[in-house]
């Protein structure tokens, strides 16, 4: 009995932990949130004087931690041009990150902060979880959103403009290449994350020309992915789609290669990153490719805006998102100018009126719903230096 | 179906090794270390900083070199056991057991985010990846690393055996576990046993890691944390105390999962691991080997 019972309380013990951790954690956001925003008083209503602030909300802890600082770095040096260009009437924008973990809760706790320390756009959003709780708190404080990263179906529709193409505008583009391969039977396999099941449900939904044979799951906390290998072989496809993360999904295009499975892997962008040809290993990773939207080496002048960016950065390369946060505070930058300030209903009102905003990824133009027209996905494979990704088709035939 | 039955016992093999450190410290001190799973973690990172030592100096070795770095690796994780012990488990030796459970929580995490300071949060490709060509045997594939990690596991749970089981020291430890303060009457040095068992515990863990890191070829700081769920699941199910059951359990549910995903897939795994942790503890919490827990009030 002593050991039954010992052995419950642990476990309701370490979640009752868990919770009041997280509890004490937003209690004490929020009062440095106050603090920050008494502090700087009269900052938090427009006075039309000062920096104004945008708030990034991104992960800078866990186990998406990577992609806070590609996030950072490529806001930094958007605002570093905006602001030497004489900034937005001639006030200089600022940013203020915050960690938001790839977690809802905290992302909450964060998103009340940014609100509280008087931001005037949100350019943050990496994780759909993480974001979609966080896009009331922006709305109800009048904070226009501009989202980098974040693509779920879920986020579409919500006041919120997104950057990167919809989790339907990539399936589309998926569902192409396949039909352009001419697969017939395809396994679809998720992360159980939102980001990702709600990409391989739009590819299972749109799948034209071929079958969806069989779906599966893996916990990308886990190491070893035999059992899903195991089940992914015995249904004997001729296409595999991943949908997740590249950290598991390394591992998971090894341990396919080595159960047995020769075929083509084609991966989202979540996991289009050089870290997946070295996780994967240089045998596994042929024949993958991913779907993407441009990255700054395969852009016309991109390696100026790489040179630009490591001055930023320190040094550090720029990955995932970079461009697409450096985009993010660029639209806003021009939302405001077109709109003469920063009040809320002039800025959305500027946001939707963009026609063929240029940028670097191509011409922006928002949908009614917020989301960016066309998306922009092209096809990329891993066979750059040390297994960058860089453009194979860009679908236009 | 041979392949289902190989990857369980695979996979189960390492639960196992993991297992057995959860359930010598479980078994001593009624102490459910939850920085187990770290320590795991922490020897993979070892290993990684070992291994850069190691090949400036020999060169890129794979098998020979990577079992010495195991061994380094075993006792740099071992003393780091003994160090926790020290500085975080015996001054709350007497307190209620509570307290002890929440530090080692906070071992854990603090564990976690000061490997995260250190290496950051990205994940680290392992300077040696074991593949080889797998080998069909009855349909299933195996692969030599496989073997090789598995009979290094069956080692050192052997050498393991026959330390507690034939040893003097084994025995005090055995007595501890009996009666703690009987022990100390009969002047058996409680401290240096307990620190022992730490050492023993978290080299074991530290080599589940480092194989993991050579297999897998990846190492991040949070690897750690669902393996230290799976191996008290392992624990709980093969008896938790019980040296042969904390085996038993981490191949039971290697075995489990194995099947388990295969008929009911792959969402379905960690709900069918700890669907078994919840049943067992339910209905038979002293495990398979079920031995008799006194009750100490």
């Amino acid at each position: 009995m002593s050991l039954k019972r010992s052995a419950t309380a642990r476990k309701s013990h370490r979640s009752r932990l868990v919770a009041t951790g997280a509890v004490a954690l937003s209690i004490g956001l929020a009062l440095t949130g106050c603090s920050g925003g008494l502090a700087s008083g009269g900052d938090s209503g427009d006075s039309g004087k000062g920096n104004i602030k945008l708030g990034m909300l991104a992960p800078f802890s866990g186990s998406e931690a990577a992609f806070g600082d590609y996030m950072k770095f490529g806001a930094q040096l958007a605002i570093n041009e905006v602001n030497a260009d004489g900034g937005v009437d001639g006030r200089d924008l600022e940013l203020v990150t915050e960690d938001d973990g790839c977690d809802p809760t905290a992302a909450v706790a964060a998103a009340n902060k940014l609100v509280t320390a008087g931001v005037k756009g949100s350019v943050g959003g990496y994780c759909s979880g993480a974001t979609l709780p966080t896009l009331p708190i922006f709305a109800d404080a009048q904070v226009p959103m501009v989202i980098p990263a974040a693509n779920s179906n879920e986020l579409v529709g919500q006041g919120a403009f997104m950057i990167n193409g919809t989790g339907t505008q990539q399936a589309e583009s998926a569902v192409k290449y396949i039909k352009k391969v001419g697969a017939k039977s395809v396994v679809v396999i998720d992360d159980n994350t939102d980001y990702s099941v709600d990409l391989a449900d739009s590819v299972e939904k749109q799948a034209d020309g071929f079958k969806v044979v069989k779906r599966e799951s893996i916990n990308p906390k886990e190491k070893d992915f035999s059992a899903n290998v195991n089940s992914v072989l015995s249904a004997n496809p001729d296409f595999v789609v991943w949908t997740g993360y590249y950290q598991a999904g390394g591992l998971l295009i090894n341990q396919l290669r080595g159960g047995g499975y020769d075929g083509p892997i084609l991966v989202g962008d979540g996991s289009v990153d050089a870290q997946l040809a070295a996780i994967a290993g240089p045998d596994s990773i042929k024949n993958v490719v991913g779907t993407f939207t441009r990255t700054p080496d395969m852009l016309e002048g991109g390696d100026k805006w790489i040179a630009d960016y490591k001055k930023v950065s320190n040094g550090a390369d720029p990955g995932p998102y970079s461009i697409q946060s450096y985009e993010a505070v660029k639209t806003l930058a021009e939302a405001y100018k077109n709109a003469g300030g920063t009040d809320y209903d002039a800025v959305v009102k500027a946001l939707k009126d963009l026609k063929d905003f240029p940028l670097l990824t191509g011409d922006l133009t928002f949908a009614a719903d917020g989301s960016r027209e066309g998306g922009g996905f092209v096809i990329v494979e891993p066979t750059g230096e040390d297994g960058a990704f860089v453009l194979k088709d860009d679908l236009k035939s | 179906m041979f392949q289902l039955i190989w990857n369980g016992l695979f996979v189960g093999s390492f639960y196992a090794l993991v297992a057995l450190g959860y359930s010598m410290v479980y078994g001593i001190i009624k102490l459910l270390n939850f920085a187990h799973g770290d320590l795991y973690m922490l020897g993979s990172f070892l290993a990684f900083v070992v291994l850069g030592g190691m090949t400036g100096l020999f060169g890129l070795g794979s098998i020979p070199i990577l079992l010495l770095v195991l061994l380094i690796t075993m006792l740099l994780t071992g003393g780091i056991g003994v160090l926790i012990e020290r500085v975080a488990y015996r001054p709350l030796r007497t307190s209620p057991r509570l307290a002890a459970l929440i530090t080692a929580v906070g071992v854990s995490f603090t564990l976690e985010y000061a490997v995260r300071q250190i290496f950051g949060a990205s994940p680290l490709v392992f300077p040696i990846r074991l593949q080889g060509a797998p080998v069909e045997v009855f349909g299933a594939r195996i692969t030599m690393p496989q073997l090789v990690l598995m009979l290094v596991a069956a080692i050192l749970m052997f050498l393991l055996q026959r330390y507690v089981m034939h040893s003097r020291e084994g025995r005090a430890m055995r007595a501890i576990a009996l009666d703690q303060k009987a022990s100390l009457l009969m002047g058996v040095n409680v401290n240096k046993v307990i620190s022992r068992t730490f050492f023993i515990g978290s080299a074991l863990a530290g080599a589940a890691g480092v194989m993991a890191a050579a297999y897998y070829g990846t190492i991040d700081f949070l690897m750690g944390f669902v393996i230290g769920l799976k191996a008290f699941t392992a624990a709980v199910i093969g008896g938790i105390g019980n040296l042969y059951g904390a085996m038993l359990g981490g191949i039971v549910l290697g075995l489990l999962e194995s099947f388990g995903t295969h008929f009911l897939g792959g969402q379905w795994r960690d709900v069918f691991a700890f669907g078994f942790l919840i049943l067992f503890l339910v209905f038979k919490p002293t495990g398979i080997l079920g031995e008799r827990v006194v009750e100490r009030v």
